[in-house]
């Protein structure tokens, strides 16, 4: 059990900067999702935290030790990949105690690991086989378990779901949950996956293009983004976005004319993004409304229906309505904001603009 | 009526299959097949000195066995033979491992260049080699002395390809030398085929080194150096050229060279005022054949059966 923490990391491969500048301190027992798409450098940081890449600057410590200088098993930690990366020669006794051994500890303690592990992961009638004799699902429980057996301070989880097909991911993420909650150690979890980073961390970090871009609870996240890109990024179907100019408090002029009331908007403030989600708007009428669209395509998904509008004044917004909704397609609707469903951003520099 | 409308229904013979696989029947058949059988036949016969042909049954291999004359000569040869094969299996393929293991290292400048250099080598023709490897071990003109003077070790050199006691030791070294790239590329292609991550694994387990290799990579490639050490057999079992070329037919000093490949070759073409024999000399081949047979059997069954190949 470790706190962890990394200090202004910055990563160059040759001229391409990767990280440029990550400060994150991750507090003991603590569940932490890296989130991004994929070339955001969450996955080269979690490498730099395992050590098996070097930082260009900066410094890492696990459990209030430096670790820059040391080798990847000496770190206390260890790591979950996305390719399971067993050792195919191997059982899975032997891929667990390989580490334990060449780490000198006794046969018992190796025995005693071994049980252990064993039965946190249900794996005991399968220790003597090997990974080829294993299903995908097998295999990753395996991995994870040779990540418990060294007993580390700190978990890193490389995309762990990725190999794996739908109906086992959602099992293989709940084990990982529950296995959070048994040993109480601290996780680092690298996904592109919105998913697993909701429902698994206590807090996610989002990255892009090397640069965290916001870090808080899942909630956080979705509630109040810090920018256009998180905003974009968390929630499916994602955020709409409608540009506009706001001269007075109360309105927002939105390009190409239309003016839609808006409470939240207390002050000027120039040029700015509206963002709502497709769960932000009602369907009104279409004749009065301050914003109206054409139907384009109507998603029915059995619990909602989303709307696909092509708005008169240019651009196209997804609505979520109620699955029995007499809407036909080519029909003009109304749409009006729900209260507290806008989020504004500043066009320029992207950020939240305070309410 | 129902017999003819079962023929009606019954596929049609598939002709194109015969069609497609007949080039290659014949081609075998006429290079391969034909060939053989026809030197398994012949070691059952012997002629008369007016040349007529008759059925001796197995006395052939009864005298090549037994006899004196030809088992000395036989037993002499087989016994070169593995020790030439020995040799292969104990300085070729731990060098040839060991040259791919350096070569698969992530930091080693100049990789293309030593890769080419140590193959081009097998690529040469034996003749060539054989004479060079000739001309360097020479005692009167050759470099090895001077060179072996150089670091001051020349009161090791000996007339190495003229004494009894060293001539096939220096052959099977010579062999080694020309053929080392053929192992040594077989295992590092294996070696690159080990994903990256599962290195990486092992690194965060403490295994790093020369623990990694004999730990985890070592038995990966087992059954790539199996399949290295079955062609190695295959090889120095056929072996013929390299003997031929540096101490001729004769695979002097008296004999102390001979392996299967000259002592058939004496026998079936007859050399200087020995007769050629065609009955015998297939006899010979035939022992060959059989030998390599049961050795190539005995591995399949006894070692590459219970080897796996693993996926990644």
């Amino acid at each position: 059990m470790a706190e962890l923490r990394i200090a202004d990391v910055e990563k160059s491969f040759g001229k391409v900067e990767v990280l440029k500048g990550v400060d994150l301190a991750i507090q003991d027992g603590e569940f932490i999702v890296l989130l991004g798409p994929s070339g955001c450098g969450k996955s080269t940081l979690l490498r730099i935290i395992a050590g098996l890449e070097d930082q260009t600057s900066g410094t890492i410590s696990i459990g209030g030790t430096t670790v820059d200088h040391l080798p990847p098993a000496r770190r206390g930690i260890a790591m979950v990949f996305q390719s399971y990366a067993l050792y195919p020669h191997l059982d899975v006794a032997g891929n667990w105690a390989l580490g334990l051994k060449q780490a000198g500890e006794t046969k018992e303690v190796i025995e005693e690991r071994t049980k252990e592990a064993a039965r946190i992961l249900e794996l005991g009638p399968l220790l003597q086989r090997r990974p080829s004799e294993l299903s995908g699902g097998q295999r990753q429980r395996v991995a994870i378990g040779r990540a418990i057996v060294r007993h580390p301070g700190v978990f890193l989880f490389d995309e762990p779901l990725s190999n794996l097909d739908a109906a086992l991911r959602a099992q293989v993420r709940f084990e990982i949950g529950r296995l959070h909650k048994q040993l109480g150690a601290t996780m680092v979890y690298v996904t592109h996956d919105q998913v697993e980073a909701m429902t698994l961390a206590d807090r996610i970090v989002v990255m892009h293009q090397g640069v965290v871009q916001q870090v808080g609870s899942p909630a956080d996240l979705y509630r109040t983004p810090a920018n256009l890109f998180v905003a974009g990024f968390i929630g499916s179907p994602r955020m709409n976005f409608l540009k506009g100019t706001a001269r007075q408090p109360g309105s927002l002029e939105l390009d190409h004319g239309a003016s839609l009331p808006l409470a939240e908007l207390r002050q000027p403030a120039g040029e700015v993004v509206l963002g709502v989600r497709p769960d932000g708007f009602a369907v009104g009428d279409g004749a009065t409304a301050p914003v109206r669209g054409k139907v384009v395509l109507n998603e029915y998904l059995g619990r909602e229906s989303y709307l696909h509008l092509e708005l008169e004044a240019g651009g196209r917004v997804v609505v979520e309505v109620a699955p029995d909704n007499p809407v036909r397609l080519d029909e003009i609707v109304g749409l009006e904001l729900k209260p507290r469903a806008a989020h504004l951003f500043d066009a320029a520099s992207e950020q939240r603009l305070a309410a | 009526m129902q017999h003819a409308r079962a023929a009606a229904r019954r596929k049609p013979f598939p002709w194109h299959v015969v069609v497609f696989l007949a080039p290659a029947v014949l081609i075998y058949t006429a290079v391969m097949i034909y060939p053989l059988a026809e030197t398994l036949r012949l070691s059952f016969f012997d002629r008369t000195d007016e040349g007529a042909r008759f059925w001796v049954g197995l006395v052939n291999f009864e005298r090549l066995f037994l006899d004196p004359h030809w088992a000395d000569q036989f037993w002499n040869a087989l016994a070169n033979n593995f020790y030439f094969f020995v040799v292969h299996m104990a300085v070729q393929n731990p060098i040839g491992v060991l040259l791919a293991a350096l070569l698969s290292m992530t930091h080693l400048p100049g990789r293309t260049f030593y890769r080419t250099a140590i193959f081009v080598p097998a690529m040469l023709s034996v003749v060539i080699i054989g004479f060079a490897w000739k001309l360097i071990l020479s005692p009167i003109w050759g470099v090895s002395e001077t060179l072996l003077g150089l670091v001051g070790l020349d009161f090791l050199f000996g007339p190495w390809l003229g004494k009894e006691g060293s001539a096939l030791t220096t052959l099977a070294l010579i062999s080694v030398w020309q053929y080392v790239g053929i192992p040594m590329m077989l295992i590092y292609a294996a070696l690159l085929a080990i994903p990256e991550d599962i290195s990486e694994a092992a690194d965060l387990d403490g295994v790093r080194g020369m623990a990694l290799f004999f730990k985890v990579k070592l038995p990966l490639i087992w059954p790539t150096i199996g399949i290295i050490s079955i062609l190695t057999f295959i090889g120095n079992f056929n072996a013929f050229d390299l003997i031929y070329a540096v101490q001729g037919a004769l695979a002097g000093p008296n004999f102390s060279t001979d392996i299967l490949g000259t002592f058939l070759y004496r026998t079936f073409f007859g050399h200087q005022l020995e007769l050629g024999d065609p009955h015998m000399g297939a006899t010979i081949a035939t022992a060959m054949f059989l030998i390599i047979l049961v050795g190539v059997m005995a591995y399949l069954w006894g070692v590459q059966r219970r080897m796996r190949r693993y996926q990644f």
